[in-house]
């Protein structure tokens, strides 16, 4: 009776051994993902900060008014030229 | 014959003795303190190692653990990035960037073969001969160059000379340029503001770098956390209350002026009516934040809050606002300003023209000294002391950026009646620009003053009340008749917006005299006038050209950043006046 018994308690003991040692090694894959996904998401704050720059850079007041000017030959529009149209007169 | 000798038959030792190794004589007599000289010092040796034992376990248990752990434990520096500062519509002004500095072991470096030192050279942009200097150093360590960017980073790698490092660091960039330099400032390698609302808010800028043990395995990845050390904290990000749109177009508008007037200098600020904030500051000589060699003080000069200057003419409005408010005029009580002269205390004013009798709006209008001295001698000089106080004339200034001048007020009780008169029209008192135009809010709004801001304000500040609404309308619709084709400030008109405001021109004061050559000119205005949205003030340092009052120069240059700016804000239009009339002889205002 005590035999068996402790046959069932030897291989329960190395059963949980197995699986202490396999949630460890998971435990660790996933840190390093985890790891690798923090690195990625840090890379991806640096390339937004520079999209952000360089969408202001090429957004440019500056660089809009040339190009508006000289590429597409347009012009700044006057009140003298500009037909003003009135709610109320909708009504 | 005798035959019974027993003891002679043969001799046997051992009957008689004992064995040889049993013989007494060569047994050893071990004195009795050896063995407990023995036992003692065995007991003494286990002695020790308990002792030893109990020592490590107990009293340097941390300094082994430390030690232990240092062999295993990694610990990783965690960077903070600084607070991004943003215009009021997101749009970024200014951004950290991670880069690297380049540092050498000056005697490794130079082992390398020459070629690949001059590709080094090429890389960091510099002469090969400044690069061998650095290295010609007797340190360890040297730092190369700073702030270099990423990708050139990996073509230095690639050559692969050894002695040579790298450190991670961040770059600020300010894609804004010039334009928007005098607002935001800048850092220096440390990344510690210098300059503008860099400086101004470093310390919410600022991040807290933290730091986390880690254990590392054989190749290099993380296995375990061990918690962190010190969190880190990234800087907060700023919005400020500037427009990028409003602050190009200012800055455009200084500058052109600048070059046409071929002045030294100008400065531009556009307030915001409802909010106090400011929405453009502009400066002209400016300079690209990004690259600050040979920069000067002239570029680095923010003039639109440093600089102070007689406000002359622009402070008008203020003194006849007082008369108003203390009901000792009315907008018809009229004066005699003939002969375009007034003698006060034996000291001569003079107006540029014999404007004969006027009423108060017409005083405001031709901008008389004399229509103005002669309201302010209805006032005592305390109540206007305490006017300027009101409106923050020689008040420190608290806008929350760097270096604001408080300009200078003396004490009422030292005015004599001559200094008292000056002051009416705006001499023997210093201001800056941003103060003049802030204390324009009195009129703009309806008799009330606001802090101004220069980050975004989300909910309307409580305003103090300084005059009468009352006051405040009738004094704007004098201030509009000043921008019309018979005012002084003829050239300030906008195409489809009604516009008020006041022109001004001081003498500088050059070792403490007042010049002859050089002069400010200014202009105070206020858009659209049938619902007022900006505050717009413009001055132009020391015109060299033909024109040099702030009629002519100052004037015209608020009209077109008026114009801009009105069009950029999608303020309707107020006035069908399309077509402006300037006289041929425009109206000048005196210095």
């Amino acid at each position: 009776m005590s035999n068996k018994l402790n046959v069932v308690l030897v291989a329960g003991l190395i059963a949980c051994g197995v699986t202490l040692v396999n949630a460890r090694y998971q435990a660790r894959h996933l840190f390093i993902e985890l790891e690798r996904l923090t690195q990625a998401s840090r890379q991806l704050d640096i390339d937004w900060a520079q999209l952000q720059l360089d969408q202001s850079t090429l957004g440019k007041n500056e660089r809009i008014e040339q190009i508006a000017r000289t590429n597409l030959n347009m012009m700044p529009l006057t009140p003298a030229r500009t037909q003003y149209l009135t709610t109320e007169g909708a009504r | 014959m005798k035959r019974d000798k027993p003891f002679t038959t043969g001799r046997v030792a051992a009957s008689k003795g004992m064995a040889f190794s049993k013989s007494p004589v060569l047994a050893v007599r071990l004195p009795d303190w050896r063995s407990r000289v023995m036992l003692f010092v065995l007991f003494a040796a286990f002695a020790a190692l308990g002792l030893r034992a109990l020592w490590l376990q107990g009293m340097s248990t941390q300094f082994l653990q430390k030690q232990g752990k240092s062999r295993y434990e990694r610990t990783l520096e965690l960077p903070a990035t600084r607070g991004k500062i943003m215009d009021r519509n997101g749009q970024v002004l200014a951004s950290s960037l991670p880069v690297k500095a380049v540092w050498a072991i000056p005697e490794d470096v130079l082992a390398s073969p020459p070629e690949k030192l001059t590709a080094l050279a090429g890389l960091l942009e510099m002469p090969e001969a400044e690069l061998r200097k650095k290295l010609d150093s007797d340190r360890t360590f040297v730092y190369l160059k700073r702030q270099v960017e990423m990708d050139v980073i990996a073509k230095i790698e690639k050559l692969k000379i050894s002695g040579l490092d790298t450190r991670k660091e961040y770059k600020r960039f300010y894609p804004q340029g010039e334009v928007m330099t005098h607002m935001v400032g800048f850092t220096n390698v440390e990344d510690v503001g210098q300059e503008g609302m860099e400086l101004a808010q470093q310390k919410s800028l600022v991040g807290a770098t933290g730091s986390r043990r880690v254990i590392k395995d054989r190749l290099g990845r993380i296995v375990e956390d061990l918690g962190f050390s010190r969190a880190p904290h990234d800087g907060k990000d700023l919005t400020l209350s500037v427009d990028s749109k409003l602050q190009y177009i200012a800055f455009t508008s200084v500058k052109n002026a600048v070059e046409k007037f071929n002045a030294q200098a100008g400065g531009a600020v556009v307030l915001d009516v409802q909010t106090g904030e400011v929405l453009a500051m502009a400066n002209y000589p400016s300079y690209n934040p990004n690259d600050r060699r040979n920069l000067t003080g002239a570029q680095l000069r923010n003039r639109v809050i440093t600089d102070t200057f007689e406000p002359g003419s622009t402070i008008k409005p203020v003194t006849v606002a007082l008369g108003l408010e203390t009901k000792r005029i009315t907008p018809h009580t009229v004066f005699d300003t003939s002969p375009g002269f007034l003698m006060v205390t034996g000291k001569r004013i003079h107006d540029t023209h014999n404007y004969g009798v006027r009423d108060v709006g017409g005083i405001i209008q031709k901008s008389s000294n004399i229509g103005v001295v002669k309201i302010s001698q209805l006032i005592p000089p305390q109540e206007m002391w305490e006017m300027y106080t009101k409106l923050g004339y020689g008040q420190a200034p608290r806008f929350g950026f760097p270096g604001p001048t408080a300009g200078r007020v003396r004490p009422w009780k030292s005015w004599k009646p001559i200094e008292y008169a000056n002051m009416a029209f705006g001499h023997g008192l210093s201001v800056s620009l941003l103060q003049m135009a802030r204390s324009y809010m009195i009129f703009a709004r309806n008799g009330d003053i606001i802090p101004l801001s220069f980050v975004k304000v989300n909910e309307e500040p409580v305003g103090q009340q300084v005059i009468s609404p009352k006051t405040a309308a009738q004094v704007r619709t004098m201030l509009e008749s000043v921008v019309s084709p018979e005012g002084t400030a003829s050239k300030a008109q906008v195409p489809g917006y009604r516009m008020g405001g006041k022109t001004g021109t001081a003498e500088k004061i050059v070792n403490g005299r007042y010049s002859r050559t050089d002069n400010i000119g200014y202009f105070v205005g206020i858009a659209p006038m049938s619902k007022p949205r900006f505050i717009i003030a413009v001055m132009i340092d020391n015109p060299r050209g033909a024109l040099r009052t702030g009629g002519s120069v100052a004037a015209p240059t608020a009209a077109d950043l008026a114009a801009n700016a009105l069009r950029a804000a999608n303020v309707p239009p107020d006035s069908s006046v399309t077509d402006i009339i300037i006289p041929e002889t425009p109206l000048e205002e005196s210095l």
